[in-house]
């Protein structure tokens, strides 16, 4: 059957598959903590229909120059998530954390193992636990007192809260912060959460505002890094080659209905 | 049976063929660092005792366009492409050279610095580039890798690295069976030139896609032609027979 068609629907396909990047990155604009994926391409193999070299006619002499090789088309690579920080917006809330430079909050999945996020949305839940928006234990967990007034956390994780009438804060634990060498490599399971893949390395725990790791800061949320107006150019750039590649199939389906009719 | 007919089929097989390379290039529009083949025809003939009355069509793919694409700025510290006629080097998985124009780079777990289909990418010395872990990652415009190593204060600058700049001549250059862009078998190898490179941004695809669907309706035009053509033979040969008949 024609070539032509089947190469074209490798282009429709990956066009669609980069709407559906785009869509999703467009759908998280606001979405805390959310980082940005790019779909990825790659020219697929080459088929050889003529050798170069081969014999073009009688004479040993008389060869082939170039040959003809006709690419299979095009295939996604994989959406590559882009770890840039978020801008940081002020809550004021006094749970509301942001993470201003490298590295992820730990969290307890319901099967104890660890995820990892960005967002910073923690609320209590009735045992006093800090958890984030979907309930998840942040990890180590923090507890905090249902009779405590301020709760400050610093730019080191450090947390303190005040008792009424008692004069010193109390120390209520320490939020550490886990770091990768390739965060592109972490898997994404939704609700802003990440798992440790091999290709991510395994993480490295540190307390914020230490080393290369960074600060927290107390009453602000990052933001997504989602560049809309990158994003809108890519989705016209996708519609566009999309109808570019229907053409091609069109055109292919046309050659073979002249063929039917005319033969 | 006229042999007019088998000519004309060649012309629209040939036809047929050239319009899948087309859509691969069309296909490709948007694949970063695509560089788009050229398709021609070609007239063979038919040798033997006598005229030469035929000539079949054949195509071909002569060459490969590597005119650059055009520049796409991202902002992410891990993309690179490179100016004028430069191209950074790749190791591809049968262990030789290859070269890209544009790359959006990843480091592995081990700190291997590789490209996003996994190719390491290499050094001036043609090693695979490997990394401790770091804070900050920067490409200078000379291909110098400098970073911040983690835990290092910000103003900590390491120069780590360069990244292999070779300037090919662009006709001794061919796109592989696997689509990577090598030089020719029987070339010296390259050394390192003095190229710039842009650091976060990536070169897009160099297909032209004006030309390209211009280049589909001439296909498609081109192929009714040679069917018309068919099927002129087949009336004549009607013809033929018509007169052979007895009533």
């Amino acid at each position: 059957m024609n070539r032509a068609l089947y190469v074209a629907k490798t282009g429709l396909e990956a066009q669609q598959f980069r709407l559906a990047a785009i869509s999703n990155n467009l759908a998280n604009a606001n979405t805390y903590g959310f980082k940005a994926g790019r779909a990825e391409f790659d020219d697929l193999l080459y088929q050889n229909v003529r050798m170069p070299g081969a014999q073009a006619g009688q004479d040993p002499a008389n060869t082939l120059p170039s040959g003809l090789q006709l690419g299979v088309g095009v295939k996604a690579v994989g959406v590559q998530k882009i770890h840039t920080q978020g801008n940081l917006m002020i809550t004021d809330n006094q749970l509301d954390l942001a993470i201003d430079g490298k590295g992820f909050f730990q969290v307890l999945d319901p099967e104890g193992n660890i995820m990892y996020t960005r967002d910073g949305s923690f609320q209590v839940n009735q045992n006093g636990d800090v958890v984030t928006s979907s309930g998840y234990l942040l990890e180590p967990n923090i507890q905090i007192p249902p009779n405590v007034t301020d709760i400050s956390i610093a730019r080191d994780g450090t947390v303190f809260a005040k008792e009424p009438g008692v004069a010193a804060p109390i120390d209520l634990g320490q939020i550490e912060i886990a770091m990768f060498i390739n965060p592109a490599g972490l898997e994404s399971v939704g609700q802003n959460m990440y798992y440790e893949t091999i290709a991510s390395g395994a993480p490295v725990v540190n307390n914020p505002n230490n080393e290369d790791a960074g600060a927290l800061i107390q009453g602000a949320l990052e933001a997504s890094n989602v560049n809309t107006v990158e994003e809108l150019i890519g989705m016209i750039e996708a519609q566009r080659t999309y109808e570019m590649n229907s053409k091609a199939i069109s055109a292919a389906d046309g050659m073979m209905q002249y063929l039917n009719n005319n033969v | 049976m006229d042999r007019m007919l088998y000519v004309s089929m060649s012309g629209a097989k040939e036809a047929l063929l050239s319009q899948a390379n087309n859509a691969n290039n069309l296909a490709n529009a948007t694949t970063d660092g695509f560089k788009q083949d050229f398709n021609q025809f070609r007239a063979q003939h038919v040798e033997g005792p006598g005229w030469h009355t035929r000539s079949y069509s054949m195509g071909e793919r002569p060459a490969t366009d590597f005119s650059a694409g055009p520049i796409k700025v991202t902002g992410r510290s891990l993309d690179v492409a490179t100016k004028e006629n430069g191209y950074m080097a790749v190791l591809t998985p049968n262990g030789d050279e290859a070269y890209i124009r544009s790359a959006s780079m990843q480091i592995t777990a081990d700190g291997q610095l590789v490209d996003v289909h996994g190719n390491p990418m290499l050094n001036a010395a043609g090693a695979p580039i490997v990394l401790p872990p770091v804070d900050h990652f920067e490409v200078g415009n000379d291909g110098t890798i400098s970073v911040v190593p983690a835990g290092a204060p910000a103003n900590e600058v390491v120069v780590l690295d360069q990244l292999r700049l070779v300037e090919p001549d662009h006709r001794q250059l061919e796109k592989g069976l696997d689509g990577f862009i090598r030089q020719k078998p029987g070339n010296d190898e390259l050394g390192q030139a003095n190229i710039r490179v842009i650091n976060g941004a990536l070169e897009g695809s160099n297909v032209n896609t004006v030309q390209a669907l211009v280049t589909m309706i001439e296909l498609t035009r081109k192929y009714e032609m040679q069917v018309k053509m068919m099927k002129t033979s087949k009336d004549h040969a009607g013809a033929s027979d018509k007169i052979l008949s007895i009533r």
